[in-house]
């Protein structure tokens, strides 16, 4: 467990070193505070801006307490997504591509040692990162717009933050097949969108699919209740992301490491 | 003893095959080069050995210890062309890999220093590895691979990248690593495989074609060149009418009063043509000996 | 403009964190060995792209290796 332990600190000092606990939480913040503060001062703009004809009346209404939230929660499903890939692509195929993965499995590393500290170091920030977007967002609507209990927005956060766990875990995976992280994050950002997609228009029918748990959130945060399809897509989702991990060790171990 | 077992080490790249069933085992406390052309499968073969490679077919046993699959703890290995995590010092990188290897913290620390002091890299200990040059990284490479007393060192090409200053160092470390492991280190060179090693293998074409001690292929090889001038072309014509027919004598060419003599031991065949010449009070101008270098040797048997 | 001064202290975390992002960036920068291109350009992003300048050199101007 100790050697586990000294790969997870190894993971954690490389993020502090290149900034990547900063920058990333960070930029989540921003992320989070922006829809707020622009559906509350569009309006107030393009009045006090004028310009417009006598008469016109720009009704632009402001959103619900939900409805804010969960604009945020689209950008980190889009630019917050992107993000995440992007830093997560590298982390196993760029130690491939540069040959010092080889030189740390020559030693009595378990394979899955190395997949799993990555993994859990990549958890902790991309949870840090999102926590603080959405506690920003949720800030930011209380302040404006109405405050949405803490107990619920806690609530949404974990249902949303479920499949944001799941494209990390699907990066690392990715990463760890192939030895180009482009090639990681490409494949990555596709199936994202595919199941998006495909989720989106067949959502009577795939009500298990963890892409969903954004519309779930949202629902649950309308209604208080919590839809038929939450629990099936987070199940699916845990079942997933234990079944990449696995599968990414597996494949992992019977790769050569150098030629 | 034994340290590590080799049998019939197969490896095949897309049906291509790079080593044909290459055999040999290596002792404790030797130092054993593993000589041949650049595209001989040198490389090929110690990334197998180290776990990086899986033989196509083929066994790798270490005979002392228990065969319960994991043997990257017996093994130091250091590549052609060390990586390290750029952002990390010198000393966090050497700390880090020996607890990868299997010790505690402050175990890793001590170990750390002493090989910093080995190796001659205690300036830059706590430089960050992103400003070492070419040299140093070698250097911390052969700390990295020695950090956790291995049975067994698997260098690549570990002097081939230094100028000759770095070169001698390395060589000079080489002699010492011996002393705590078995070490194979991989050379296009044969100079320094001379200089250090007490075997030699042979690579060509993915087979050993010819290993020993470096004293048992010398003796094996010991064939030289003898070139002998005397006074005029009578003389010469006795002289060979005398040795000719020797066992020792494997060929040799006439030219007038001068002839070229191959011969295969070099020592008799020194003592007979002298004394030949002393008895037959024949007039030498010239006695020329050429042994065979390793270089020699090693042509001869690549192209046999 | 009246209208932001009367929220004013909404901003203020905003303004930090865009602040501290532009440091930490420099930092990086100057300490950083390579850039994906020249260093200079990615200097201008970093301090005139506002917001994004920082994160764009973190995404893209920093060389994984």
């Amino acid at each position: 467990m100790s050697l586990w332990f000294t790969l997870f600190k190894k993971e954690w000092l490389e993020m502090v070193r290149n900034f990547k606990i900063i920058w990333v939480p960070l930029t989540f913040l921003l992320l989070g505070s922006m829809d707020p503060l622009t559906s509350y001062y569009m309006p107030k703009m393009i009045d006090a801006l004028g310009g417009l004809p006598e008469g016109t009346v720009i009704e632009i209404p402001y959103p619900s307490p939900p409805d804010s939230l969960m604009m945020s929660v689209a950008q980190f499903d889009t630019i917050g997504v992107l993000i995440i890939v992007l830093i997560t692509m590298g982390l196993i195929a760029g130690e491939r591509k540069s040959g010092v993965a080889a030189m740390i499995l020559v030693k009595p590393v378990p394979f899955g040692f190395y997949i799993t500290a990555k993994w859990a170091a990549s958890l902790l920030l991309m949870w840090l990162s999102y926590i603080t977007g959405m506690l920003a967002s949720w800030y930011y609507t209380g302040v404006l717009f109405g405050w949405i209990p803490f107990g619920e927005f806690l609530t949404a956060l974990i249902l949303y933050g479920v499949w944001l766990t799941l494209i990390m875990t699907l990066t690392l995976f990715f990463s760890a097949v192939f030895k180009v992280p482009g090639l990681a994050g490409f494949c990555s950002i596709a199936l994202a969108i595919v199941i998006n997609l495909v989720s989106g228009v067949l959502s009577h029918r795939l009500k298990w699919s963890p892409a969903l748990l954004q519309t779930y959130a949202g629902e649950y945060l309308h209604s208080g209740e919590f839809s038929a399809g939450t629990f099936p897509s987070i199940l699916l989702a845990t079942a997933a992301i234990i079944f990449l991990m696995v599968f990414a060790i597996i494949i992992f171990r019977n790769k050569e490491l150098s030629g | 003893m034994s340290v590590i077992r080799v049998e019939a080490l197969k490896k095949s790249f897309k049906n291509q095959p790079v080593i044909k069933g290459v055999s040999f085992t290596l002792g404790e406390n030797r130092c054993t080069a593993l000589v041949g052309p650049n595209g001989a499968g040198k490389t090929t073969i110690l990334r197998m050995l180290s776990g990086l490679l899986k033989p196509s077919s083929g066994t790798i046993t270490f005979p002392e210890t228990s065969n319960n699959g994991d043997f990257r703890k017996f093994i130091g290995y250091l590549p052609q062309h060390p990586v390290f995590y750029e952002w990390m010092t010198g000393k966090e990188f050497l700390e880090y890999a020996g607890k990868l290897g299997g010790l505690t913290k402050e175990e890793a620390a001590v170990r750390a220093e002493e090989l910093f002091e080995t190796v001659g890299l205690g300036e830059a200990k706590k430089k960050r590895i992103s400003k070492y040059s070419g040299g140093m990284r070698q250097r911390l490479g052969i700390a990295q691979a020695m950090i956790h007393r291995p049975r067994l060192l698997l260098l690549d090409e570990p002097v081939s990248a230094l100028d000759p200053i770095g070169r001698r160092e390395v060589l000079g470390l080489l002699e010492n690593l011996k002393k705590m492991s078995a070490v194979l280190f991989s050379t296009h060179i044969l100079n320094d495989a001379e200089e250090v090693s007490d075997e030699i293998l042979f690579l060509h074409k993915g087979e050993i074609v010819e290993a020993g001690t470096m004293a048992r292929l010398r003796e094996k090889y010991r064939q030289a060149k003898i070139d002998l001038t005397l006074g005029n072309v009578k003389d010469m014509e006795l002289f060979i009418e005398q040795v000719s027919n020797k066992d020792f004598v494997q060929s040799f060419l006439v030219n007038g009063n001068a002839a070229t003599f191959f011969v295969e031991n070099v020592e008799e065949a020194k003592t007979v043509f002298l004394r030949e010449i002393l008895e037959q009070h024949l007039p030498l101008i010239k006695f020329e000996i050429s042994k065979m270098s390793l270089e020699d040797v090693f042509m001869k048997v690549v192209r046999s | 403009m009246e209208l932001f001064f009367e929220h004013y202290a909404l901003f203020i975390p905003l303004i930090i964190a865009q602040f501290v992002l532009l440091i930490v960036a420099i930092i990086d920068l100057v300490r950083i060995e390579k850039t994906n291109g020249p260093k200079w350009v990615w200097a201008l992003v970093i301090i005139f792209v506002n917001i994004i300048g920082p994160i764009l050199y973190f995404i893209f101007g920093r060389r994984h290796d």
